[in-house]
């Protein structure tokens, strides 16, 4: 039930009522060393108040900015309350960023103080402090591996809660104080916007912005203060704020830790969490993660999934949607879900799944449908940091897998003549910090937010988006070249993990494919076929077979879509390397960055276009410990079988 | 930048003590064979002591004498005091030394947990029956040993393989469960037998990260042999090199590094 | 051969046999009520056997000792509790017999394992053929050779059941019922103790490897009369069930014999193999002999499940549960 005590409009008056209305509930459970530890909702605000206290006490001022760097630990969150309670604005870290990425926030935003989870971030910030001169004090959680640096900088997050828990004793009323001194329209976060081009900007979010979001979602969903949810996506990211951090305040439901990245399906099995967020590339790979098992399985099983899973692929959507099915299909499907959907959702963690949501980037409908054919509640939503998500969500029981759904309530959306969707929505952000050149372009003058997203609304009202609106082009010929399109129906193979298109202004699409380590090095294996590593195994005659059935298999498809047919692939390369985000080929939350990677390996472009069978490149790779090393290789250049538009259709 | 300078960088203070472990002239056959010709030096409280040498220089020689499994005919241990002729395994394992092999000596067919629970055999109290009851203490003494255990595999970051069975683990992984189970006797000194043997650049950074981790943590005393000098030279703060069974240098890696007998030893120059 | 093949094999020997067994009833040679008497009474029968192949398997798992005297142990254990029984009431000449098995795994050990040490498995096995003939000879000296009733009290008067099922209904050796009961009580308490207990992980450590064993401190001497004593509750179980059904006589000890086939078929290394081979192996041999035995002349019991056992050595060496390799190159 949502919290409706004289509607709280920050996010520490939230936690106060709930303190006060379930405070003996779990409000976050942590696993550690192997248990869940639970935290309730009385017991998180004692922790804020100190640490508030604590924070006030260091000179930690209203309208600062506090940086928030690490996994999802019940003391970051913690942390970010408590500077909230005080007015500060937290800044979440990707804590996978590397030291020099970091330096250009710490000064963008001036920030003064940091709280880390353990010594891989301490060891980070202290290598940028020369750089970021404004940064005083650093505060970790995890203490291994930290207690005998002498730094005037570093304390424990522990050291830093007991001054607090004192001075609170000593100044009850000083909490209090402070919580009724902010409103629904002070910022409540900052969040930064890596972007596939220039700096990252830093994008102010308000209370308001972020509660009413969450509130709309919880009004649509029929949300409830026992729902269980996994918080295992990056901290930094808008939508894991939003579903675990927001949503969380606003409702009062529990979020519960994992214990470390490798860990999440296992965790997810023993929460069995029942509402549920995951960008597709977290569905994707856990589809592979069953496709290979499955392989491995003996042929009955094998035999079994095969059949069971066409039939779901035929009748469980329309299941799910509740149109009309025929009792034959539904006993059948019925003795399918005792075989395998309902082991199966067992399996991945999703037993108890009421609503899960997808987002972040497009998803493959094959794997969209997958999983609703299998009776998760799977629905895709649309949104981005500027607009706390909040923009359109697939409603039950119309679920398009090509569509977003129509907008939310009191959301506006209008395609632009030049394709690009531009909206209004409560959540939509201030502006970009100390940057109002940016915040005019994304924002007009009548409050019109630019998505840069390329859409249309189809008959029935729903928001279809095909691309980024600078990235969708046109061959030479004319026809529409949808790069993202592309790659992503390459992706949902499961033996190709990244893929970059190219094609406009040129006379024919072609793409650089990255494969699946794990998905190949198991067909490889499979086959007997040996490898000594990833870049011997791209250059393995088989593999490339095995792509090119890939491709030609897109090819087929777009084949038959009269408006794509021209941008069947002609050419492609297999990457000797897996494109990585330490080298900028992605951004942090996975996007391909297209332009840099054109450049990076224009020689492979070139050969893609001007007939040659091979091209040698050179390339820099950044190891974990920050070394820069090169790797040579030799690539080829394979061509693809592509389908005249009738020669296709009499195929089919 | 090296591990070394990242400590420096960071401050460390490192706190080394007094000699724990004294080896004086010690000297050890195999019939004829002389594997170790009075062979002498310490090892410090806290220390990181590397043992390296070229194959056949009586690396593990040396540290089979030093827990126990080989007995020298000559020369004499001192361990935390106690002056002896030589070491008894049990013995050696109860006053605080652990070790991990070369080649591993794992539970192929436990899980990690078990193998782990496993290396705390020593320090189990309770008897069978209240065990298997599971009642009053020996739930107690479990729980604790659980506890403990799940310290040290959340120190060695293998969480996500608590229940796999170690034979299916990838090498570098295993090596690291045969740490974790030898951290389990909460040692004094841990005998690590070429612990990056046949592992991969980045296995062999975490191996380094983990050792120099269990010595800053635990203050655990680290004797490692060491094939090959990489690596080595930049985890320990003092290094004995052995050749043909006889020491040939002694002292900190710079020391060891400029030394001429140590570049003729490694080069393969006739004596 | 692949994980998958394996899979495969295994699945259809069990094809093979569930077909086998319901072919009396599909070719109309059997009225359903009497073919399934005779399946449970297969069943029960196997339920004796996969107890004394769980004690052959414990020990080889342990020490890597096939153990030929289990049979042996069986006989001793079954002749010294009936003889204490004259003396004593049965909950006390339980708990000797039992302190008694103790006893005598403690001077194995002694006597014969730790002499042995380091020695080739077959030398091992003839120093279990040495201990089977002491035992039987011992026991015999010490206890007498007679036949003796061992009467624990169970229930002796067979059972109809599903008699408004089917007509006459189906007739159900009560005593059968029980032995399958402390058959599935024991293996519970023996998982129990395996997978629960530090003594048990210690069990468990030793029979994975030796060697690493040792370097963590597990004393493998203490280990070794742990497992022969577990061995000796086991043969105990076994005896006391076995004796009351046949009486406590020599022949037990032959009957005993028949754990070999069933740790071939269940495989060396597996305590389910050994229960489900024993399953198999008395299901087997009560089908075929009151459905094949007209054609072969009867006796098929006997040979059964020799037979069969060959079979399997010559394909499917490590038996249906043996351990597989699941080290990855």
């Amino acid at each position: 039930m949502p919290v409706h005590d004289g509607t709280p409009d920050t996010f520490p008056k939230l936690l106060r009522v709930h303190a006060r209305v379930r405070g003996g509930q779990p409000a976050i459970r942590e696993k550690d060393l192997g248990i869940w530890q639970t935290w309730t909702w009385s017991g998180l605000l004692e922790e804020v108040a100190a640490l508030a206290t604590a924070l006030s006490h260091a000179g930690l001022e209203r309208g600062a900015h506090i940086a928030v760097i690490g996994a999802n630990r019940p003391r970051l969150y913690a942390t970010i309350i408590a500077a909230q309670a005080v007015g500060a604005i937290p800044v979440p870290f990707y804590e996978d960023a590397v030291a020099n990425e970091m330096v250009y926030v710490f000064r963008d935003a001036g920030i003064a103080f940091a709280v880390v989870e353990d010594q891989e971030q301490a060891d980070k910030l202290l290598e940028i402090l020369p750089q970021c001169p404004a940064l005083k004090r650093i505060w970790y959680d995890d203490a291994r591996g930290l207690r005998h640096y002498q730094r005037p900088e570093l304390a424990s997050y522990a050291s830093l809660r007991e001054a607090g828990a004192k001075a609170a004793q000593e100044n009850p009323g000083f909490l209090e104080g402070e919580i009724a001194r902010a409103a629904g329209d002070d910022t409540a976060i900052m969040l930064y916007t890596s972007g596939t081009t220039g700096h990252p900007k830093g994008v102010v979010l308000s209370h308001r912005n972020l509660i009413e979001a969450s509130r709309a979602y919880a009004e649509l969903e029929g949300l409830r203060d026992d729902e269980e949810v996994l918080a295992y996506l990056p901290m930094a990211w808008i939508g894991q704020n939003l579903f675990s951090y927001a949503q969380w305040m606003a409702v009062g439901f529990r979020i519960n830790c994992v214990e470390s990245s490798q860990t999440v399906l296992t965790d997810m099995r023993e929460i069995g969490p029942t509402y549920y967020f995951a960008p597709p590339r977290v569905l994707e790979a856990l589809l592979t993660e069953v496709t290979i098992r499955m392989e491995d399985a003996g042929w009955v099983k094998r035999l079994l999934f095969r059949h069971f899973m066409a039939l779901a692929r035929r009748v469980g959507s329309r299941l799910l949607d509740g149109t009309s099915v025929g009792p034959g299909d539904r006993l059948h499907y019925a003795i399918g879900n005792l075989l395998m959907y309902a082991p199966l959702r067992n399996t991945l963690g999703m037993s108890r799944i009421r609503v899960a949501y997808t987002a972040g980037e497009a998803i493959g409908p094959d794997l969209f449908v997958f999983y609703r054919s299998l009776g998760i509640n799977l629905k895709q939503l649309y949104g981005s940091t500027e607009t706390s998500v909040m923009v359109c969500v697939q409603p039950n029981g119309a679920v398009k897998p090509d569509t977003v759904g129509p907008p939310m309530k009191g959301v506006e959306v209008r395609v632009l003549e030049s394709g690009e969707i531009v909206l209004r929505c409560p959540g939509l952000f201030r502006e970009y910090y100390k940057d109002p050149q940016a915040t005019a372009e994304a924002k007009d003058a009548e409050g019109w937010f630019h998505t840069g997203d390329a859409g249309y609304f189809d008959d029935s009202g729903q928001l279809k988006i095909i691309d980024r609106a600078k990235d969708v082009g046109k061959l030479s010929g004319g026809t529409l070249f949808a790069p993202k399109y592309l790659e992503n129906k390459l992706k949902f193979f499961p033996y190709i993990k990244e893929a970059v298109a190219f094609g406009d202004g040129h006379g024919e699409a072609t793409a650089m494919i990255n494969i699946d380590m794990a998905a190949v090095g198991d067909w490889a294996e499979r086959r007997g076929i040996p490898y000594s590593g990833y870049t011997d195994l791209v250059a393995k005659p088989q593999v490339r077979d095995l792509v090119r059935d890939c491709v030609e298999s897109v090819n087929a498809d777009l084949a038959a879509d009269p408006r794509l047919a021209g941008s069947q692939l002609h050419r492609f390369v297999i990457l000797h390397k897996e494109l990585d985000a330490d080298d900028g080929e992605l951004t942090r939350t996975r996007k391909v960055r297209r332009r840099f990677i054109a450049e990076k390996y224009a020689a492979i472009v070139e050969a893609l276009y001007s007939g040659v069978p091979r091209c040698t490149i050179e390339a820099q790779v950044r190891f974990e410990d920050g070394r820069v090393g090169s790797v040579r290789a030799d690539l080829e250049v394979t061509a693809a079988k592509t389908f005249a538009r009738d020669a296709a259709r009499a195929a089919a | 930048m090296s591990f070394d300078e990242a400590r420096v960088a960071a401050g460390a203070a490192r706190r080394i003590g007094e000699p724990i472990l004294t080896l004086d002239d010690i000297s050890l056959a195999f019939g004829g064979v002389k594997a170790l010709s009075g062979v002498s030096f310490d090892v410090c409280e806290h220390e990181i002591r590397a043992i390296i040498g070229p194959n056949g220089a009586g690396k593990s020689s040396m540290l089979n004498v030093i827990n126990g499994v080989y007995r020298p005919n000559a020369g004499t241990i001192t361990f935390r005091g106690e002056k002896r002729p030589h070491m008894e395994p049990r013995r050696s394992a109860e006053r605080g030394i652990a070790r991990t092999f070369q080649s591993l000596a794992l539970f192929k067919g436990m899980s990690v947990l078990d193998n782990i629970l496993a290396g705390r055999n020593l320090l189990m109290k309770s008897n069978l029956f209240l065990q298997a009851l599971r009642v009053g203490p020996a739930l107690r003494e479990e729980i604790a040993h659980r506890h403990r255990v799940e310290e040290i595999i959340d120190f060695l970051e293998i969480q996500h393989v608590r229940k796999t069975p170690v034979g299916r683990l990838p090498y570098g992984l295993q090596k690291r469960v045969d740490l974790g189970r030898a951290l389990a006797a909460e040692p004094r000194m841990l005998l690590l037998d070429e612990p990056m043997a046949g592992m991969n650049v980045e296995e062999k950074q975490d191996m380094s990260r983990f050792i120099l981790d269990v010595n800053d943590e635990f203050g655990t005393t680290i004797v490692l042999i060491e094939h090959d000098m990489g690596v080595v030279m930049d985890l320990s703060d003092r290094v004995v090199v052995l050749d043909y069974g006889r020491k040939i240098a002694d002292g900190t890696p710079d020391e060891v590094r400029a030394s001429q007998a140590v570049i003729d030893a490694y080069l393969g120059v006739k004596h | 051969m692949t994980a998958a093949r394996t899979h495969a094999l295994t699945l259809a020997f069990f094809i093979l046999l569930a077909i086998a067994a319901v072919l009396p009833m599909a070719t109309g040679v059997a009225r359903f009520p009497q073919w399934l008497e005779i399946v449970i009474g297969g069943l029960m029968t196997g339920v004796l056997y996969s107890l004394v192949a769980l004690g052959l398997v414990l020990i080889f798992k342990a020490s890597g000792v096939f153990n030929f005297a289990q049979g042996a142990m069986v006989l001793f254990a079954a002749l010294t509790l009936v003889r204490l029984m004259e003396k004593m009431p049965f909950i006390a000449a339980l708990a000797v017999t039992l302190a008694v098995m103790v006893a005598v795994a403690w001077v194995i050990e002694r006597l014969v394992l730790r002499p042995l040490v380091n020695q080739e498995g077959i030398v091992l096995f003839m120093a279990t053929l040495g201990v089977a003939y002491f035992l039987d000879g011992f026991g015999q000296l010490a206890w007498g050779s007679d036949v003796y009733t061992l009467d624990i009290g169970m229930p002796k008067e067979p059972k109809i059941i599903l008699g408004n099922v089917f007509e006459g209904g189906v007739l159900i050796d009560s005593e059968d019922m029980v032995a399958a009961l402390i058959a599935a009580l024991l293996v519970a308490a023996l998982t129990l103790f395996f997978q629960k207990t530090s003594t048990g992980r210690a069990l468990r450590a030793v029979a994975d490897d030796h060697q690493a064993a040792q370097s963590v401190g597990i004393p493998l001497n203490r280990i070794w009369v742990i497992v022969w004593s577990v061995a000796g509750l086991v043969a105990l179980v076994a005896g006391v069930v076995w004796g009351s059904k046949l009486g406590v006589q020599f022949s037990l000890a032959q009957v005993a014999l028949k754990a070999l086939p069933v740790v071939i078929l269940g495989g060396f290394t597996s305590i389910p193999g050994a229960i489900v081979g024993g399953l198999l192996i008395g299901l087997g041999e009560k089908l075929s002999e009151v459905y094949l035995g007209p054609f072969f002349g009867g006796g098929i019991e006997n040979w059964f499940a020799y037979v069969l056992a060959l079979v399997f050595l010559l394909f499917r060496p490590e038996g249906l549960f043996g351990e597989k390799h699941i080290d990855r190159v």
